[in-house]
C-alpha cells in the first residue's frame, strides 16, 4: 500500500465513530413519537374508509361480502401488499391478487385490472373438500374461516378452490387463506385491503344470499372468472362501463405446468397398482386351475400388500402436518378424502389378513387349527369360502378406494380431472399396472420352487397376462392420447391448454411416458408371449426370462409414473385474470 | 385431539389494536413506538408511519396525517422496509485483487485504495480525469456533501447524477422558460383543475397515490392522456389521444395555433407576464390541422376537441413525465406544453400548472444540490458573486469552485471512451443497467482505469463490475432530507440497523474526505443536520429558499414543508399547500417568463423495412422501481408483475410474424438482441412494441441519443424487429 497520501500513516478513530453511530439504536430518538394517539382509540385512518363499511351487520339471509367497483381499480396492487403486511403473513404471502383483462377493438382497446380474495363463498367447495373440518362459514357474517391449528396440510382446499384462495404453507405445514379480516370487522375497521387501497375501489357490503344465488346462475361474475354456479361465490365487480365480449384474462395464453404433488402421484398409482394386483389374483382364480393359483397366491398377496402399504406411508408424508392424519375421519360426510382414506385404510387392514391367511393357508397351518378354523381344507381357494370372500372384500374395497380417488379429483371441477375420463385413466393404470404386476410373484415361484411347477404356472398365466396387457395398455395409451385431438380445438379450452402443455413445455415427459407405456404394455408382453421363454426351463434362459420381465414391470410402472406426474402438472386450473 | 380451534398456528395470525392511532395490527409486531417517514422510491414523497420496538423498525403502515399522502401508499411503500434484508447486501468493503476476484477489506484498507487509485489517476491525467456519478435517491444532505467533496476537495470538475436520466429536460425547460428550475405546482392542484392534461404520464402505475388525488378532483374533470399506450390512466382517463411516438410536440403546437386562431388565448396574462409570444405564435403558424393530424395520425376533430376543451376549462392543467422528458426534443416538448398553459393564463391559479411530475424521491434535492451542473443551491458556476457566496457559506476558497458546470451524464460516458476520464465513483446508481444502448455502456465502464461503486448490494449490475465497492446504509437506515415533487422538504430517519459494516453514505463522504486530506474544509459538516444548516445558508435569496425552515423538527411538525420558505415567513402557511407564480412573476431577471420554439426533428431512428417496429420502454408496474436494485428483493412484490422480460405487440403485427401471446421471440435492434415472451395487446398500437425499463435486457435495445439542451437520454423510441423463435414458452 502506497504511503504517499497524507492521511494514509493511520486508521482514523473515525472509522469506528462512524460503525458505532451506525449501528447505534435509535430508541431514546422516538420516545415522545406519536404520544397523542386518537382520543376515542379509534384509528386515525377510520374517517377515510368509512363510507366503505357496511353500516349495519347481515340480517337473515344475508351475509358480508367483498364489492369491488372495477371503475375504481387502477391496478397499483396496493391491496396485495397491504394485506401481506398488515396481516403480519410470510415473506411472499398474501390472500389478495390482481390480474389484467383485456380486449376491446383497436379503436377502443380495453384493459381492466381486477383484484380478487377469497369470496367468501355460499357454498365453499373448500369446506366441503376438507377432510378435517378445518373450514367454518359463519353462520352471522358468512364469512368463510379456516381453522389454522385443525389443519393438516393435505392441500386438498387448494385443488377444490376454483379461485387459489387457499394458500399453502410448506413451512408452516398448513394452508391459511383470507378471514376478511374478521377481528378487525368485528371491531368496526376496514380489512387490510379496504384500508389500504388508494381509490376506495374495495369495500365490503352486505348481500343477500338469495341475489348472489341469482347471479351466480345467470354467471353475472366477472369475465375471464371460473364458473360462478360452482361455489356462489359473493364478491361482486361492478362497473359502469360495458366491458366488450372479447375480455380475456392477461395470461389467457400463459401455459404453466402446475405443481407435480410427488407423493400424490406415488400414492396413486402405487394404490392402484396394489388394487390392481389383488383383482387381478381375484380373476386368474377364475381361469386358471385352483392348485396352481394357491401356491401362488401367498407370494401375490404379500406383493400386492407391500406395494399398498407403501403407498398409503408416502400418502401421508404428503401431509404438511403428518401426525394429525387421523382427523381425516371427521370429513366422511362430505369430503371425498375422508372417503378415500378411508376406503384405503380399510382395504388395508383386509389386505394384511388377507395376505396373512393366504400364508397360513399355504403353510398348513390352518389345517392344524382343526375343524372349526374356517376355510380350512386341501383347496384352499374355495370358491365362496370364507378366503374367497375375504379375497374378494379386499379386492372391492381396494377398487371403492380408487373410485373415491377419482371423485376427489373429479370434485375440483377441472376438465381434466372429469370423473368419467379419471375414473377411466385410474382403472385402466388399475388393470395395467394389476397385469404387471401379477409377473412379480411369478418370478419369485419360479426362482424358489421347482422348475416343472414354474413353466406350468408361467404358461398358464403368463399368456393371460400378457394378452391382457397388451389390451389393457393398449386401452390406456390409446386413451391418452385422445387429449391431443383438443390440439385443433379453435377456442383455447381448458384442454387445449392442457394439451399444449403435454406437447410443449411437458413434451419431454410426455414422450417418455408413451415410450414406456409401449416399452412395458407392448412390446415386452409381445416378446414374451413370442418366445415362450420359460417353457424351456433352462438357466440361461431363466436369466433372459427375469430380464424381460423386469422390464415389462419397471416400464409399465415407469409409464403409469409419468402419466400421473402429467395429471397433476398438466392440468389447467380454474383461477382468476392473472398477469401477463 | 381431533378437533383444535387453537394453538402456535392460529395465534401467529392474532391481530391486536396497534396503538398510536394505529388499527389493529399483527399482535406479534405490536409496536412500542412509531415515527414518521418519507418513502425513498419515488418522487411523490409519501410519509409512512414506521413502527418501532425497542428503537427498530418492526413494520410500517402509511401516515394517515401527511398532506401528499393521507394514509395511503403503493406497494413499493409497504414493502419499503422488507428490501433491507436481503441477503445480498453489502456489508463490508469489496476490493478487487490482483486476480479480479473481489474479497471483503476493512474501511481502512478500501478507503486508503480509493485515494491511492485516484490520486494517481489525477497526477498522471489530471484532476479532471477523475468524475464522480451521483443518484436521486439520497438524501440532499448527502447528495451536498458529495459534490462539495468531489468538486472542492478533491479537485474533480465533472460529476453528474442518474436524474439527467429521468428530469433534466424538466430542469432545463423550466429553467428557460421560468428562469428557475421550478415546477410550480402543488399536489392540491390535483383535486381543484376541471381540465387535467397528462402528456406521456401513466401516474397510475408509476405515481399511484397522486392518481388517487386526481380522483378526489370532486370537479368531475375532464382528463386527457395523450399517450402511444393505452396505459392504465388512459384507460381511466375521460379522453385518451394516441398520437405517434414523438410527435406530440407538433400537436401542442397545432393546438396553440388553434387557441390563437380562435382568439382562445388571455392577452392579459401574455402581455404583463410574458414575453417573446408573437414571435412563437408566427413561429407555430405552419402547424396546421391537417399538417398535425398528418404528422400525429390524430382525427383532426381530436385535437379541436383537446384545443376546445382547454378554452372550455376554467382550470386547466397540464402534467408530463418520462413520456416527454425522455426524448431528444424533449426540452421543445415540455416548453411547447408550458407554453399552452402561459398563453391561457392557466397558471399561478389552483389546479393550473404546467407540471413536470419528477421521477425519484430526492431528484429535486438533486437537482438544486448536488453541485452537479448548478452550483449549490440552483447556483451558476458562472457566476462569481454566486461562487463567492457559496465559498462563503461553506467557509472555504472560491478559488477551488470551478467557474463552469462540469460534463452531463453523457458527456463522462464519451469522456471515458475519448480517455479523459480514467476513474469513476458511481454512488447510488446503476449505470451498467439503466445506461442507453447497455452494451457500449458496459464496454465503456470496462475501460476505466478505476471504478469505485458504493451501493446497498454487492449484486447490482454496476456493483458487480467495481473495483471498488463501498457497502452503504439504505434508506430507513440513516437520516436527512428529500425534496418531493411538489418541492416538499420531507425527513428520512434511522429506523433500522445497516448491516456489517455498512455506512450512511454521510458517514462515507465524511470518510473519504479525511482520507483525502481535505477533511478539514467539511468540518462544519458534523452530521445530516449541520448539513441542513448549511443548505439553508446556500439556498438564502435564491427562489428556493428555505432559510425559514428551522430545522428537523420544524419539518416533522409541519407533515413537510414546501420551498420557498424564506426566513420571516410565518410558520402557519407550512403546512397548507402553496403553488408558485402566483403574483405571475417569473424568476428571469425582467420577471417573465419565455415562449420557446423550435421546429420538430424527425425521430431519429424511424422505422425501415428491417427493423419495422418502435420499440416503446417504461414502466410496466407499481410494484417495480427502476433498475429493481431494491424491489426485487421482496418476495411480495415479486408477485405483482411478470418474473421474464416481456413485449407487447399489437395483434396485427402478432399476426404478421405468426405469434401468439407466450411465444418467446427475439427482439432486435442495431445495437443488440434480447429474448422475451410475446403479450399480444391492443395497449400497443400497430408498428409499436413495449418492453418494460426493469429488465436487465431493455436497454440492450436502445439508441444512445440525447436531447441537445439537456442531455436527458432518449430511451422511448428506437427501431426494432420482433421474430418468433418457439411457441408458448
Amino acid at each position: 500500500m502506497a504511503t504517499t497520501t497524507p492521511t494514509s500513516v493511520r486508521p482514523l478513530p473515525l472509522v469506528d465513530r462512524y460503525l458505532g453511530e451506525q449501528q447505534a439504536t435509535a430508541a431514546d430518538r422516538f420516545a415522545r413519537a406519536h404520544d397523542a394517539a386518537q382520543a376515542d382509540g379509534r384509528p386515525a385512518l377510520a374517517g377515510r374508509y368509512s363510507a366503505l363499511m357496511p353500516a349495519t351487520p347481515p340480517a337473515a339471509g344475508q351475509q358480508y361480502a367483498f364489492d369491488v367497483d372495477l371503475d375504481a381499480c387502477s391496478g397499483c396492487k396496493s391491496c396485495v401488499a397491504a394485506c401481506h403486511a398488515l396481516n403480519g403473513l410470510e415473506a411472499e404471502e398474501s390472500w389478495r391478487d390482481v390480474g389484467l383483462l383485456h380486449g376491446g377493438s383497436q379503436r377502443l382497446p380495453v384493459l381492466q385490472h381486477v383484484t380478487t380474495a377469497c369470496h367468501h363463498c355460499l357454498d365453499p367447495a373448500c369446506l366441503h373438500a376438507c377432510p378435517v373440518e378445518a373450514y367454518e362459514k359463519d353462520p352471522d357474517t358468512g364469512i368463510v374461516k379456516h381453522l389454522d391449528d385443525q389443519c393438516f396440510g393435505c392441500q386438498y382446499c387448494t385443488l377444490a378452490c376454483p379461485y387459489e384462495a387457499p394458500k399453502y404453507s410448506r413451512a408452516k405445514g398448513i394452508v391459511r387463506k383470507c378471514d376478511m379480516c374478521s377481528d378487525r370487522l368485528a371491531a368496526g375497521e376496514a380489512p387490510a385491503c379496504v384500508q389500504s387501497c388508494p381509490n376506495g375501489a374495495i369495500a365490503i357490503r352486505v348481500v343477500d344470499v338469495e341475489q348472489v344465488v341469482e347471479e351466480s346462475e345467470t354467471h353475472l361474475f366477472v369475465p375471464g372468472a371460473p364458473e360462478p354456479a360452482l361455489t356462489l361465490p359473493t364478491t361482486a365487480y361492478r362497473t359502469t362501463r360495458v366491458l366488450p365480449r372479447n375480455m380475456v384474462p392477461a395470461d389467457y395464453h400463459t401455459v404453466r405446468p402446475e405443481q407435480a404433488h410427488w407423493s400424490l402421484i406415488l400414492m396413486l398409482t402405487l394404490t392402484q397398482l396394489s388394487v390392481g394386483a389383488f383383482l387381478v389374483e381375484r380373476l386368474l382364480e377364475l381361469v386358471v386351475p385352483g392348485a396352481l393359483t394357491a401356491s401362488i397366491r401367498p407370494v401375490h398377496s404379500a406383493s400386492a400388500l407391500v406395494f399398498g402399504l407403501l403407498a398409503l406411508a408416502v400418502s401421508v408424508l404428503h401431509l404438511g402436518r403428518p401426525r394429525y392424519a387421523y382427523r381425516a375421519i371427521l370429513g366422511l360426510r362430505h369430503s371425498w378424502l375422508s372417503r378415500e382414506i378411508l376406503a384405503f385404510g380399510v382395504f388395508a387392514g383386509l389386505a394384511v389378513v388377507y395376505a396373512g391367511w393366504s400364508w397360513a393357508a399355504s403353510a398348513g397351518w390352518l389345517e392344524r387349527l382343526g375343524d372349526w378354523a374356517p376355510g380350512a381344507g386341501a383347496e384352499p381357494a374355495v370358491r365362496a369360502g370364507p378366503g374367497w370372500w375375504l379375497g374378494w372384500s379386499v379386492a372391492l374395497s381396494g377398487t371403492a378406494g380408487v373410485l373415491c380417488s377419482v371423485m376427489v379429483y373429479e370434485y375440483t371441477k377441472r376438465d381434466f380431472w372429469n370423473g368419467p375420463a379419471t375414473a377411466c385413466r385410474f382403472l385402466l393404470t388399475t388393470a395395467v399396472l394389476g397385469l404387471a404386476a401379477a409377473w412379480l410373484p411369478l418370478l419369485i415361484v419360479a426362482a424358489g420352487s421347482d422348475a416343472v411347477l414354474a413353466a406350468v404356472a408361467v404358461d398358464r398365466y403368463g399368456t393371460v397376462l400378457c394378452r391382457g396387457l397388451i389390451v389393457a395398455a393398449t386401452a390406456k395409451l390409446l386413451f391418452e392420447a385422445a387429449l391431443f385431438r383438443h390440439l385443433a380445438a379453435r377456442s383455447t379450452t381448458s384442454l387445449k391448454r392442457t394439451a399444449w402443455l403435454l406437447t410443449g413445455a411437458l413434451s419431454n415427459v410426455t414422450l417418455a411416458r408413451f415410450a414406456a407405456g409401449l416399452l412395458g404394455g407392448l412390446v415386452m408382453p409381445a416378446l414374451l408371449l413370442m418366445s415362450r421363454v420359460p417353457a424351456s426351463p433352462e438357466h440361461g434362459q431363466d436369466l433372459v426370462f427375469v430380464v424381460l420381465v423386469a422390464m415389462l414391470f419397471s416400464a409399465c410402472l415407469a409409464g403409469e409414473l409419468l402419466e400421473r406426474y402429467l395429471f397433476f402438472a398438466a392440468v389447467a386450473s380454474p383461477r382468476m385474470p392473472g398477469t401477463p | 385431539m381431533l378437533r383444535q380451534r387453537d394453538g402456535h398456528l392460529t395465534r401467529d395470525l392474532l391481530r391486536a389494536p396497534g396503538g398510536f392511532g394505529l388499527g389493529q395490527v399483527p399482535a406479534r409486531v405490536k409496536p412500542d413506538a412509531t415515527t414518521d417517514m418519507v418513502c425513498g422510491y419515488c418522487s411523490t414523497g409519501c410519509s409512512l408511519t414506521v413502527h418501532l420496538r425497542d428503537g427498530e423498525a418492526v413494520g410500517l403502515t402509511p401516515a394517515v396525517d401527511y398532506p401528499v399522502n393521507r394514509g395511503v401508499a403503493c406497494p413499493k411503500g409497504w414493502e419499503a422496509l422488507a428490501v433491507l434484508g436481503a441477503g445480498d447486501r453489502a456489508t463490508a468493503p469489496l476490493l478487487r485483487d490482483a486476480g479480479g476476484v473481489r474479497r471483503a477489506a476493512s474501511w481502512d484498507a478500501a478507503l486508503r485504495t480509493m485515494v491511492e487509485r485516484f490520486r494517481g489517476i489525477q497526477s498522471r491525467h489530471g484532476p479532471q480525469a477523475v468524475a464522480f456519478l451521483g443518484t436521486g435517491q439520497m438524501a440532499t444532505e448527502e447528495l451536498a456533501l458529495l459534490g462539495a467533496l468531489a468538486k472542492f476537495g478533491m479537485g474533480m470538475v465533472h460529476g453528474d447524477g442518474n436524474t439527467r436520466q429521468c428530469m433534466a429536460t424538466s430542469v432545463v425547460a423550466y429553467k428557460q422558460a421560468f428562469g428557475f428550475d421550478a415546477p410550480p405546482y402543488t399536489y392540491r392542484d390535483f383535486e381543484e383543475s376541471d381540465v387535467l392534461v397528462f402528456v406521456g404520464a401513466n401516474p397510475c402505475l408509476a405515481h399511484p397515490i397522486l392518481w388517487e388525488r386526481v380522483l378526489r378532483n370532486p370537479h368531475d374533470p375532464t382528463v386527457f392522456v395523450i399517450d402511444p399506450r393505452v396505459t392504465e390512466t388512459a384507460m381511466q382517463a375521460t379522453e385518451h389521444l394516441a398520437p405517434r411516438p414523438k410527435s406530440d410536440q407538433a400537436l401542442f403546437y397545432g393546438v396553440a395555433r388553434l387557441l390563437i386562431a380562435r382568439g382562445w388565448i388571455d392577452r392579459g396574462y401574455i402581455e404583463a407576464h410574458t414575453r417573446d409570444f408573437d414571435s412563437y405564435a408566427a413561429a407555430i403558424e405552419p402547424f396546421t390541422l391537417e399538417r398535425v393530424s398528418d404528422e400525429t395520425g390524430l382525427e383532426e376533430r381530436a385535437i379541436e376537441h383537446l384545443a376546445e376543451t382547454i378554452h372550455g376549462g376554467r382550470r386547466v392543467s397540464f402534467w408530463w413525465t418520462m413520456g416527454v422528458n425522455q426524448s431528444y426534443q424533449g426540452v421543445r416538448t415540455a416548453q411547447s406544453i408550458i407554453s399552452l398553459a402561459l398563453m391561457t393564463g392557466n397558471i399561478g391559479r389552483p389546479g393550473t400548472g404546467a407540471n413536470s411530475i419528477t421521477g425519484q424521491c430526492n431528484a429535486m434535492g438533486s437537482r438544486l444540490f448536488s453541485n452537479t451542473t448548478n452550483l449549490l443551491g440552483g447556483h451558476d458556476f458562472a457566476n462569481p458573486d454566486h461562487r463567492e457566496k457559496v465559498a462563503q457559506v461553506l467557509g472555504i476558497d472560491a478559488g477551488v469552485i470551478p467557474a463552469q458546470g462540469g460534463w452531463a451524464y453523457n458527456e463522462i460516458i464519451e469522456g471515458i471512451l475519448r480517455e479523459r476520464i480514467k476513474g469513476l465513483w458511481i454512488v447510488c446508481t446503476n449505470t451498467a443497467h439503466s445506461w442507453i444502448n447497455q452494451g457500449q455502456a458496459r464496454d465503456i465502464l470496462g475501460r476505466l482505469d478505476y471504478l469505485v461503486v458504493q451501493d446497498m448490494y454487492a449484486t447490482t449490475e454496476t456493483a458487480r463490475m467495481a473495483d471498488l465497492l463501498l457497502p452503504a446504509a439504505g434508506w430507513g437506515e440513516k437520516d436527512g432530507t428529500f425534496i418531493n415533487s411538489e418541492r416538499r422538504i420531507g425527513r428520512i430517519r434511522k429506523v433500522a440497523r445497516a448491516p456489517g459494516q455498512a455506512l450512511a453514505d454521510f458517514a462515507i463522504f465524511k470518510l473519504v474526505a479525511e482520507y483525502w486530506g481535505c477533511g478539514g474544509m467539511f468540518r462544519a459538516w458534523e452530521s445530516p443536520a449541520a448539513a441542513f444548516q448549511i443548505l439553508k445558508r446556500l439556498s438564502a435569496g435564491q427562489p428556493c429558499d428555505i432559510t425559514g425552515i428551522a430545522d428537523y423538527e420544524m419539518l416533522d411538525a409541519s407533515g413537510g414543508i414546501q420551498w420557498p420558505f424564506p426566513a420571516g415567513q410565518s410558520a402557519a402557511p407550512a403546512r397548507t399547500e402553496r403553488r408558485l407564480f402566483e403574483d405571475g412573476r417569473y424568476h428571469h431577471p425582467d420577471g417573465r417568463a419565455r415562449f420557446l420554439h423550435e421546429d420538430p426533428r424527425p425521430l431519429p431512428e424511424p422505422p425501415n423495412e428491417r427493423f419495422p417496429l418502435l420499440l416503446l420502454t417504461g414502466r410496466g408496474s407499481a410494484a417495480q422501481w427502476h433498475t429493481q436494485t431494491r424491489t426485487a428483493k421482496s418476495a411480495v412484490l415479486r408477485k405483482l408483475y411478470p418474473a421474464e422480460i416481456y413485449v407487447e405487440v399489437n395483434p396485427v403485427d402478432a399476426k404478421a410474424r405468426s405469434l401468439t401471446s407466450n411465444d418467446t421471440v427475439h427482439v432486435e435492434s442495431r445495437r443488440g438482441r434480447i429474448t422475451a415472451r410475446a403479450f399480444v395487446s391492443r395497449s400497443v398500437q400497430p408498428g409499436q412494441v413495449f418492453i418494460p425499463m426493469h429488465y436487465e435486457a431493455t436497454n440492450r435495445l436502445t439508441d444512445a441519443v440525447f436531447d441537445p439542451y439537456s442531455k436527458q437520454p432518449s430511451y422511448k423510441a428506437c427501431a426494432v424487429e420482433l421474430r418468433r423463435i418457439a411457441a408458448l414458452g
